[in-house]
């Protein structure tokens, strides 16, 4: 009697132990979910694109040029934006300004407007790269990455240079992790420029 | 696996009732080639009954804490890997093969993490029937009082003046008013008769240590799925935001994102070292005092704090320790144009910990120069070498090797903030060059300036979540109360039996008594004790009371 009883009990135990080692092993080695909603260009995850109705509002942030003058996200709603975090630090930033001045001119009369954010950086080295590197459009100073921590709320900026693609509704449509390449932009931005 | 039985206990089990301590002593034999079973069935059975015995828990457990050792010993990648190339440097015939057995990352190794899962396995195997077993003693009463108590290890008899079944009544009102778990004869049953039992507390305590040590491994699973540990260099006057790209080193958990960091931001405002002026150990730090002013998450209010060594910052869960500073020397560089392409406090990093003489780059990609540099905070000459005779900024003075060219960073690929690719440069004339706080040394050839515009000091922060800490401890002290508990208290049996006595009036009282023989002694006294109290409850008019005890 006492033998069945402890025979299931060994039993129930086997099992729970299995599943719990099931489950360990499961959460150990599975990496975090992919969202539907999500294209990924190229075979890895440093391009995103995501779909209508699977897009996050971009957070707003009011802040300073680094020539002084104040930034609003929120005004350029109706504009399609593409934000770009670097810093003057940044090797592969440096590397990809150059294709992000030409893209700038490029995208401008399509209502393309381009930002960047600059992090960790101070205001003499930055303005010294845009010189340098001529970089056209403003930049807002977030050298404590206020900035980065609010976006990296919603979308995975995470890495220097992340560059960011926001429709014309505030909300993000794709984004680049590390350096850009003119192809993986302009796939992304003509198709949301072309939306209305 | 088996308890051991004493022939004394054995001999008392023999008897027509079951005298046995149920569960714990019912362990059945682990042949593992049950009726009915296949011969794989019967093996699978045998592997797990092994890796869940008392003995294999004990060897994997001892394992892991072998494992751990060499973890504390050498220097880990995930923690210290500047130590870790050191390490190579200073043993570079034996580093690859420790490299080969993981022990430079021996938390991560795919043997510890066996050892670990299966001690988890063991002790879930073990506890888990012992938690349904224990569910069962509990409600199981004791068993019926054996026929004959004069042959367990511990008994007694008195003749009472009361009658058999006063006897038994006055007897079991005792046991119970000491706490005894009580079973009287069903109506109809032979007999006057009342088991007692007592300790059910140890099995428990028992229970609690397995439970509290499965908790401590679920803690420290917690902390490795869920905690983090990042690592972030903070110059004064330096704001941050806690989010991946501000961090300088982010080693985080099996499922934590970029996203689960605490949303906090904090500003060092002033960083202040102490250190002794006299003495045996002048230069050695008396004080370490970082002030900070940080925000919880955006837009809450502000506060400050002074993180001290041992004496870290808590942010909701997240503690921020202070473990390292050094010195930021600011410099300003001017391109050949005049224009300014460069204007920081540049973190140095200390060569020598007693006397912070510090080395560092400046690199103004925007200027096509780059500066490699000795900081000393109290500069002196030692036969014409710049030296740091203490490490407070007392004298400060700092020497560069100026580079004109191309710094190679436009080229994209990564390169530490700390390093300076020379390759495509050359060596300004007039290099090292000697320079004081406010002096600019103009290079020559019109290719720019430097200035060493002051002295700065920087902190290296450890921002560290682990959701295990607290559990663990928790855990632990259950542990040790449980494991007081199954030491310190016996389970023991009193059964009491009353036959009609031979004169007619009153009866014979009969006690036997029956402990577990691993336990601490002490039952002989208490049960001389309850057979004592009980023959003078129910004392006749003559004394005539037999002795006590085994």
């Amino acid at each position: 009697m006492f033998r069945a009883k402890r025979r299931t009990v060994v039993t129930v135990a086997a099992v729970a132990a299995v599943l719990l080692a099931g489950a360990l092993a499961v959460t150990l080695t599975a990496g975090s979910g992919q969202a539907s909603g999500v294209t990924y260009i190229g075979g890895d995850n440093s391009q995103q694109v995501y779909s209508a109705g699977h897009r996050a509002l971009a957070p707003d942030f009011t802040g300073t040029s680094l020539t002084g003058t104040p930034i609003r996200l929120a005004s350029y709603r109706g504009k399609v934006v593409v934000l770009n975090f670097w810093g003057s630090w940044c090797a592969p930033c440096r590397a990809e300004g150059p294709t992000l001045a030409v893209l700038s001119e490029q995208y401008r009369s399509k209502g393309v407007s381009f930002l960047g954010d600059d992090v960790g950086d101070t205001t003499a080295n930055a303005v010294a790269f845009t010189r340098d590197i001529g970089i056209g459009y403003p930049s807002v100073n977030d050298a404590s990455y206020s900035i980065v921590q609010d976006f990296s709320r919603v979308a995975s900026v995470g890495y220097t240079p992340t560059t960011v693609v926001i429709d014309r509704t505030g909300h993000i449509a794709g984004l680049v992790i590390g350096k850009i390449s003119f192809q993986s932009m302009t796939t992304i931005l003509n198709d949301v420029a072309a939306s209305p | 696996m088996t308890d051991v039985h004493t022939p004394r206990e054995q001999a008392a089990a023999q008897g027509e009732e079951t005298v046995s301590f149920g569960i714990t002593e019912t362990e059945p034999d682990a042949t593992g080639s049950g009726a009915g079973t296949g011969p794989s069935a019967g093996w699978l059975r045998w592997g797990w009954r092994q890796l869940t015995s008392m003995r294999t828990a004990l060897v994997l457990l001892f394992l892991l804490a072998l494992g751990s050792v060499p973890g504390s010993v050498l220097p880990q990648q995930g923690s210290d890997p500047a130590a870790v190339q050191q390490y190579y440097a200073s043993h570079p015939a034996l580093a690859p093969w420790l490299n080969h057995l993981g022990l430079f990352n021996v938390f991560a190794t795919p043997w510890f993490a066996a050892v670990y899962l299966l001690l988890f396995t063991s002790l879930v195997g073990c506890v888990v029937p012992r938690t349904f077993k224990l569910a069962g003693s509990a409600r199981t009463p004791p068993p019926r009082a054996p026929r004959n108590l004069g042959r367990l290890p511990h008994s007694a008899s008195f003749p009472s003046s009361l009658a058999p079944g006063a006897a038994v009544d006055a007897a079991a009102a005792m046991l119970g008013g000491q706490r005894f778990r009580l079973r009287r004869p069903a109506s109809g049953d032979d007999g006057h008769w009342v088991s007692a039992e007592k300790g059910y507390l140890r099995e428990a305590g028992n229970l609690l240590f397995h439970l509290a040590l499965l908790g401590v491994l679920v803690s420290i699973a917690l902390g490795g799925l869920f905690g983090y540990k990042a690592d972030k260099l903070l110059v004064e006057g330096q704001r941050f935001s806690d989010t991946m790209p501000a961090l300088d080193e982010f080693h985080p958990g099996r499922l934590v994102s970029g996203s689960d960091l605490a949303p906090f931001s904090l500003t060092l405002d002033r960083f202040s070292a102490s250190y002794l002026r006299s003495g045996e150990s002048r230069g050695q730090p008396s004080d370490f005092n970082a002030t900070v002013t940080y925000s919880p998450s955006p837009g809450a209010p502000s506060r400050t704090y002074n993180i001290r060594i041992n004496d870290p910052l808590s942010v909701d869960s997240t503690k921020i320790y202070l473990i390292g500073h050094g010195y930021a020397p600011v410099f300003k560089v001017t391109d050949s144009h005049g224009n300014v392409a460069y204007n920081e406090a540049t973190p140095f990093i200390p060569a020598n910990t007693g006397t912070f003489l510090s080395d560092g780059v400046v690199k103004a990609s925007d200027a096509s120069l780059g500066f490699m540099g000795v900081f000393v905070p109290t500069a002196v000459s030692v036969g014409g070498t710049l030296e740091s005779a203490f490490p407070a900024d007392d004298f400060p003075a700092v020497s560069l090797i100026g580079y004109s060219g191309n710094l190679g960073m436009n080229s994209g690929a990564p390169q530490s903030v700390y390093q300076l690719n020379t390759a495509g440069m050359t060596k300004v004339a007039g290099s090292p060059h000697l320079m004081l706080p406010g002096q600019t040394w103009t290079l020559p050839g019109g290719r720019g300036a430097i200035t060493f515009v002051g002295v700065k000091q920087w902190v290296s922060l450890a921002i560290t979540y682990d959701p295990g800490q607290v559990p663990a401890l928790v855990c632990g002290m259950l542990a040790l109360g449980g494991l007081l508990l199954s030491f310190l208290v016996r389970r023991r049996r009193v059964f009491v039996r009353a036959v009609p006595a031979a004169s007619g009036s009153g009866s014979v009282v009969t006690v036997g008594g029956l402990a577990r023989t691993d336990a601490s002694g002490g039952f002989e006294e208490e049960f001389a004790e309850l057979a004592a109290e009980l023959a003078a409850q129910q004392k006749p008019e003559p004394n005539n009371q037999s002795e006590a005890g085994a």
